[in-house]
C-alpha cells in the first residue's frame, strides 16, 4: 500500500490573514462568498508551481506533492504543507493522491496537466472520496477527451472533422483505414495528446513498425493503448480555443495558435493568431462554445482545429484540462484562468467574454537537444538563471542544484513576452532568451531565438511543418565562449572556476571542432 | 566641432559568458546558447578497435533490445529501444555487421555514453 505522510512546512514570514471566504478572482464574475478550500496539487515542475502561486494569492491552503524524484523540487517551497508519495508511480498513483488529499483535510485537487488530468476514472475516484476534481465531470471528460467520442460530438454539432479516424485494433486494421483516407495518414493515440503515441507514416511499409511503437508510448503516457488513423493535413495552422464552461453555459477566452511544433510537440505558442481572418476567427470560438455546451463542460479547456491556406477548419481535439500555453491566453485577457478554475470547481460563475489586448509569445524551453535530434538531455543543473524584464513572464519548475530526470518530460521553463503588436512581443521574447542561463544540461535555448529572428516567423508563416522543413543549423558559440571553455578546462576540475574575462581565442594549444569537443 | 569633446569610439562590449566546470568538461553559456566542451578526445578513443560500439545517446530505460549475440545486422536495423521523458528513440546498426555483445538488458536505466551493444564489421567476422 502507498502511504504518505503529513508535514507542515513553516509559514512564509508573514502571516496570511485569516478570511473566512475569498472573494472571486475572476473580473466580471458574480462574487458570491465562497467557503476557503485546502487544495492538493497533484502535479510537478512549472505547473505545480504556477498552480501554487494562484492558490496563495487566492489566500487558500495548498499542500503540494513530493515523490522520492522530486526531493526538494522548486514547487515544494509554494506548498503550506507537503504530502509524500512514498510508491512509485508518484504523480500517477489516483488512489494514494486521493488518500493524501484526505489525509491532509484537502477538499479538492488541481490535477495540473499531463499526468491524472485526462483521466476520467480518476475524476471519479476523488468523487467517490468525497473530494472536488478542478476540472471537467467524469462524462464531460469522456466525451470531449476521447478522440473518438469528441469526434462524434462535434460532428453532432455540425464542426467539420478530418477524414478517417477509426480506432484500430491491429496494425492491419490501420492499413485497412489508411487505404480509405489515403496516405500519408496520422496514428494518434486515443487517449491522450501532447504528441505521445503519434506517428505520421506516408506509406503501407512503415505502419507495422509505427503501429507498435505509438501503441508502446501510449500505454506508457496514458494507460490507454488505443490507436486511431486520421488523414493527414498539410499545410494547416495549429488553431486552438481557450474556453470556460460552468457546467451549462461556455465561454471563448479567443484563440491560440501553436503551429510551431517538433514531433507534434508544441515550441512556440501566441496569441491572438496572425493567421486568421475575423470571419473564421469568430467561427471557430462559435464552434468550441457549442462543443462546450453540448457535454456540460465545467472548468478550462481547449479545442484544437487545423485550419488550411483556405482558411477551411477541422475539428481536431479537445483537452479537457489546463494547457501548457494557457499564459498566452492569460496575458491577452488579464484573466487567471486557474483561479477562474477554482472558483468554477466551488459553484462560481463565467466571466464575461474578454476582448484581448495587445499580443503575447510563450517559448518552451526544453531540456533537449534540438541539434542531434531533439535528444532529451538528463543531468544536475549547474547554473540557471531567470531573466526579468518589462512585459516578461517566467514560469519555470527548476532551479540551480535541481536536476532533469529521465522520469518526467523536458519542459524547464516557459517564458512568455506580452506587446502591443506581435512584433515587440518578438523582441522582448528574443531579448529575453538572450539573458536566460541554463548550464548542466543541453537545451533548446539557441533554436527558440533561432525561430523567433527567423525570417519565417517574423512574416508569421507558420505552419505544422515548418519546423521540420527547414534547416536549423548550431550556430557557432562566440569566441569570447570558445576562450571561456579553453581556459576553464586548462584548470583542473575543483580547483576555483573564476569570472570568464578576456582570454586569446587564437592560441594554437587547443580548437574546438564542429562538434564542440576540443583536440590539443 | 563647436567645443563639445568628441566622445570616445565606442567599443562594443564582451558578451556576458557563464562557465560551469564539470569532471567531463564544461558548460559555457553566451546570450542566447550554451554548449558543452568536452575535455579532449576523452570518451572518444576509449572505443577504437575492430568493432562498433553502439552507445548510448542520452540517459533512459532500454524498453526493448532486438538483437541477440551472433544475429547478423543490416545498417540502420533496429538493435533496441531507448526511453526517455515518455519518448521512444531507435537506436540503429551503424553498419552491418554481426552482434558481438549486448551489454544491457531490457528495463535497465542506462547513463548517457553507456556502451549498449558491440558489432563485429559485417564480412570479415569470422
Amino acid at each position: 500500500m502507498k502511504r504518505s505522510k503529513a508535514r507542515t512546512r513553516p509559514r512564509q514570514a508573514t502571516p496570511r490573514p485569516r478570511k473566512k471566504t475569498a472573494p472571486s478572482a475572476v473580473p466580471g464574475a458574480a462574487r458570491i462568498a465562497r467557503p476557503p478550500i485546502k487544495v492538493l496539487v497533484a502535479n510537478r515542475g512549472e505547473i505545480a508551481v504556477r498552480i501554487l502561486r494562484t492558490l496563495r494569492e487566492m489566500g487558500l491552503p495548498s499542500v503540494a506533492v513530493e515523490t522520492a524524484a522530486d526531493r526538494d523540487a522548486p514547487h515544494l517551497d509554494q506548498a503550506d504543507e507537503i504530502a509524500t508519495l512514498a510508491g512509485g508511480d508518484g504523480y500517477l498513483d489516483g488512489a494514494a493522491l486521493v488518500a493524501a488529499a484526505r489525509r491532509h483535510g484537502a477538499q479538492a485537487i488541481h490535477p495540473g496537466y499531463g499526468f491524472l488530468s485526462q483521466s476520467a476514472a480518476f475524476v471519479e475516484a476523488c468523487e467517490a472520496a468525497g473530494v472536488i476534481f478542478i476540472g471537467p465531470s467524469a462524462a464531460a471528460m469522456r466525451m470531449l477527451g476521447d478522440k473518438r467520442a469528441s469526434r462524434a460530438a462535434a460532428e453532432a454539432c455540425g464542426i467539420p472533422v478530418i477524414p478517417g479516424a477509426s480506432v484500430c485494433e491491429s496494425a492491419r486494421d490501420a492499413a485497412r483505414a489508411a487505404e480509405a483516407v489515403g496516405w500519408p495518414v496520422l496514428l494518434k493515440a486515443a487517449g491522450g495528446g501532447g504528441g505521445r503515441g503519434m506517428r505520421r507514416v506516408t506509406r503501407a511499409a512503415d505502419l507495422d513498425d509505427a503501429f507498435d511503437a505509438a501503441r508502446r508510448e501510449a500505454e506508457a503516457a496514458f494507460s490507454d493503448p488505443r490507436l486511431l488513423v486520421e488523414k493527414y493535413i498539410a499545410p494547416a495552422r495549429h488553431v486552438e480555443v481557450q474556453v470556460l464552461g460552468d457546467g451549462r453555459e461556455a465561454v471563448s477566452l479567443g484563440e491560440r495558435e501553436c503551429s510551431l511544433q517538433r514531433r507534434y510537440q508544441k515550441v512556440i505558442e501566441e496569441g491572438p493568431s496572425p493567421g486568421l481572418d475575423e470571419r473564421t476567427r469568430r467561427a471557430l470560438g462559435e464552434a468550441a462554445v457549442r462543443l462546450a455546451r453540448r457535454a456540460g463542460y465545467r472548468s478550462a479547456g481547449t479545442v484544437e482545429f487545423l485550419v488550411g491556406p483556405d482558411g477551411a477548419h477541422y475539428f481536431l481535439e479537445v483537452n479537457t484540462r489546463l494547457q501548457v500555453e494557457h499564459p498566452v491566453t492569460e496575458w491577452i485577457t488579464g484573466l487567471d484562468i486557474v483561479a477562474a478554475q477554482i472558483d468554477l470547481a466551488r459553484g462560481g460563475g463565467l466571466p464575461a467574454e474578454p476582448s484581448p489586448c495587445g499580443h503575447a509569445i510563450e517559448a518552451r524551453l526544453n531540456a533537449e537537444d534540438p541539434y542531434r535530434g531533439f535528444l532529451p538531455s538528463v543531468g544536475p543543473l549547474l547554473q540557471v538563471e531567470w531573466p526579468v524584464r518589462p512585459g516578461l513572464r517566467v514560469d519555470a519548475g527548476v532551479r540551480a542544484g535541481g536536476a532533469v530526470r529521465p522520469e518526467y518530460d523536458p519542459l524547464l521553463a516557459k517564458l512568455i513576452a506580452w506587446g502591443a503588436d506581435r512584433e515587440q512581443a518578438r523582441r522582448r521574447l528574443v531579448a529575453a532568451l538572450r539573458e536566460t542561463t541554463v548550464l548542466g544540461v543541453a537545451t533548446n535555448l539557441a533554436f527558440l531565438v533561432q525561430i523567433l529572428e527567423s525570417p519565417m516567423f517574423c512574416a508569421a508563416e507558420t505552419h505544422t511543418t515548418t519546423l521540420e522543413e527547414s534547416t536549423w543549423p548550431e550556430p557557432e558559440p562566440p569566441p569570447e565562449a570558445i576562450a571561456a571553455a579553453r581556459r576553464a578546462l586548462a584548470t583542473p576540475h575543483g580547483a576555483a572556476a573564476g569570472d570568464a574575462g578576456p582570454g586569446d581565442a587564437h592560441s594554437p594549444w587547443i580548437v574546438a571542432d564542429p562538434r564542440g569537443r576540443f583536440r590539443p | 566641432m563647436s567645443g563639445a569633446p568628441k566622445p570616445p569610439d565606442p567599443a562594443p562590449r564582451a558578451p556576458r559568458i557563464t562557465v560551469a566546470r564539470t569532471a567531463r568538461g564544461v558548460w559555457v553559456g553566451w546570450p542566447g546558447g550554451a554548449r558543452f566542451f568536452a575535455a579532449e578526445a576523452a570518451e572518444a578513443s576509449s572505443g577504437v578497435g575492430a568493432g562498433a560500439e553502439v552507445r548510448a545517446p542520452m540517459t533512459g530505460r532500454v524498453i526493448k533490445v532486438a538483437v541477440r549475440p551472433g544475429d547478423a545486422v543490416a545498417a540502420e536495423a533496429t538493435l533496441l529501444v531507448l526511453q526517455a521523458m515518455k519518448m521512444e528513440y531507435r537506436l540503429t546498426a551503424p553498419r552491418a555487421g554481426r552482434v558481438a555483445r549486448v551489454a544491457c538488458a531490457e528495463g535497465e536505466m542506462v547513463e548517457l555514453g553507456a556502451v549498449l551493444v558491440v558489432l563485429d564489421p559485417a564480412e570479415d567476422a569470422r
